[in-house]
């Protein structure tokens, strides 16, 4: 019942989410004779890399919740009511699980539609193979979403913590990467290797740029896991300080 | 009133409670206790500490030193499903309506929904209760407040300042709502600023001024004795001169268009009366002042400076 006044929020936010997804998915059919993104299997990863983006707006509405129990106090009065701020967290995390999940579902049908459309290989062993991008998927969104959730208590107002996040996702880290790597002061050093560990990087390097196989034939084809243990260290960091901030501070 | 609690048992212990906001000393080990059954009220001056340790007893602010036991060592998550409680301004969801936010209550506490209908009737939102809480006024939004602490029919309830912003009507329905609370044997704790309320409500009070108590007790041991009656009579002249000659006063003193007279313990308003019309005049006003709350109030303060 207490996520049912935040699904009436968050409602908004997902048929957005939806069609977008939609959108992505299918532009680039426009052009399908040319590339096989949507063969089977490899269709998983490309989709998947591609949906990286729109974590941003399931994480927007993962803003706006935590946020509006903050703003109207709601957190506060919930707390005396006689929730304990363990529940609370735990209400939030299910949250974020069930819009992953329910993201997760989308492009599986979605993956599966238009790979029937457009893939030129075809058989069921095809079709589910690599299908692990999709876990791996479901959970850089979950870890995504509680770090929105840990910048939402951090800082109070809703529209600084989207567009920071928006802005940092999308611009600042993947250039200060893309430096430490490249850019040939840096890569002497072993700076590349503390490119991996900065938050957003990690998370994207759950599922590595598909599209290099076309013109390299040569990419990751798999789910490093190295890359996965990274992601799930930040996880906990994130959690344990979502703990802290909620236990140390007053509530006002 | 005189509450007599038939069990002692302690709802509420807090141990050198304090609370530090950077310079200020909020709550400065404070020691109290309430049982079953008592109506608590808990008074001071602005700034005396008292929204802050509800606010530590109701798991909201973080506590410096000290502690605080529900219902003798119940888990505090627990012992606050057990409680009702209105803390300073009332928070709900804007865009959601009355019968919205009380189900989030509800499910909360893990009471039932059935209760919520009778609860508005009982606050008098019923009309609005399909509103959303943004379009309400600071009366109603105080009123919503209050629903939500009675729902669960919580054996316990903690108010702060119940009557913020509610209109004569609104105040009086509040105080016999506290009566009857109390009635039924719940125990209630108060802190308000209206001392008139909390002498007609409370069974006991403490007193706090810069997070320190300055004073605990029965309202009925506050309650003096009575040593003041105001009269007046049509001849204020020659009231003043039989007055002069009465021999139970210690002393008088004008108050506008009538005489308050101090008397001595053993003296009562009948004498007085008898006296008066003895000496030939009749009395238009005859008025026995009591130990005020307020009286007791401002001279625990003023002892304290």
């Amino acid at each position: 019942m207490y996520l049912l006044a935040l699904v009436i929020i968050a409602s908004g936010g997902m048929f957005l989410l939806e069609w977008l997804k939609s959108e992505g998915a299918d532009f680039q059919g426009i052009n399908p004779t040319i590339l096989p993104i949507y063969d089977f299997p490899d269709i998983w990863q490309n989709t998947t890399y591609l949906a990286s983006f729109v974590k941003i707006f399931l994480a927007f509405t993962v803003i706006i919740s935590v946020n509006n129990d903050v703003t109207y106090n709601t957190l506060r009065q919930n707390i005396i009511d006689g929730i304990s701020k363990k529940e609370y967290i735990f209400s939030k995390l299910l949250f974020i699980v069930t819009m992953a999940a329910v993201s997760v579902l989308f492009l599986f049908v979605l993956g599966l539609i238009n790979g029937s459309i457009y893939s030129h290989v075809w058989g069921v062993e095809y079709i589910f193979d690599e299908m692990e991008f999709l876990a791996v998927f479901f959970y850089e969104v979950i870890i995504y979403c509680t770090l929105a959730f840990l910048l939402s208590l951090i800082i109070k107002k809703a529209g600084f913590v989207i567009v920071a996040l928006f802005l940092y996702t999308l611009m600042f880290e993947p250039i200060a990467t893309a430096i430490l790597i490249n850019a040939p002061y840096f890569s002497e050093t072993i700076a590349p290797d503390i490119a991996q560990f900065f938050p957003i990087k990690a998370l994207n390097n759950l599922i590595s740029v598909p599209f290099g196989r076309y013109v390299f034939m040569e990419i990751e084809d798999n789910v490093s896991i190295k890359a996965l243990a990274i992601a799930t260290a930040w996880f906990g960091i994130y959690l344990t300080s979502i703990f802290y901030i909620l236990n140390k501070r007053d509530l006002k | 009133m005189i509450l007599i609690s038939t069990t002692l048992e302690s709802i509420l212990r807090i141990n050198k409670l304090s609370k530090r906001f950077g310079k200020i000393q909020a709550v400065d080990k404070l020691e109290l206790e309430v049982f079953a059954g008592q109506v608590f009220g808990i008074l001071g001056p602005n700034g005396s500490g008292k929204t802050t340790t509800l606010g530590m007893i109701l798991d909201v602010v973080a506590p410096n030193e000290g502690s605080f036991e529900w219902f003798d060592k119940e888990e505090t998550v627990e012992a606050r499903k057990k409680i009702g409680s209105i803390l300073e301004t009332p928070c709900f969801f804007p865009y959601l309506t009355a019968v919205q936010n009380l189900r989030i209550t509800a499910h909360i506490k893990k009471c039932g929904t059935e209760n919520i209908d009778n609860i508005l009737k009982q606050v008098g939102l019923f009309e609005r209760r399909n509103d959303k809480f943004k379009t309400y006024s600071l009366g109603m939004k105080q009123r919503l407040s209050i629903a939500s602490a009675l729902l669960s029919n919580p054996p316990v309830l903690i108010l702060d300042e119940p009557t913020n912003g509610l209109d004569p009507e609104g105040i009086a329905e509040v105080r016999e709502l506290i009566k009857d609370v109390a009635a039924s044997g719940k125990t209630i704790i108060m802190a308000s600023h209206l001392l008139d309320e909390v002498q007609k409500v409370c069974s006991h009070f403490c007193v706090l001024k810069h997070g320190r108590k300055l004073h605990e007790g029965a309202v009925s041991e506050t309650m003096g004795e009575i040593n003041q009656i105001e009269v007046a009579a049509n001849d204020m002249n020659k009231l003043e001169s039989v007055i002069q000659n009465f021999p139970g006063k210690t002393a008088y003193q004008e108050n506008g268009s009538s005489l308050i007279v101090t008397i001595t313990e053993d003296v009562n308003a009948t004498d007085l009366n008898n006296y008066c019309i003895a000496q030939g005049i009749t009395l238009k006003r005859l008025f026995t002042h009591r130990n005020s709350l307020e009286q007791e109030f401002l001279k625990i303060l003023r002892k304290n400076d």
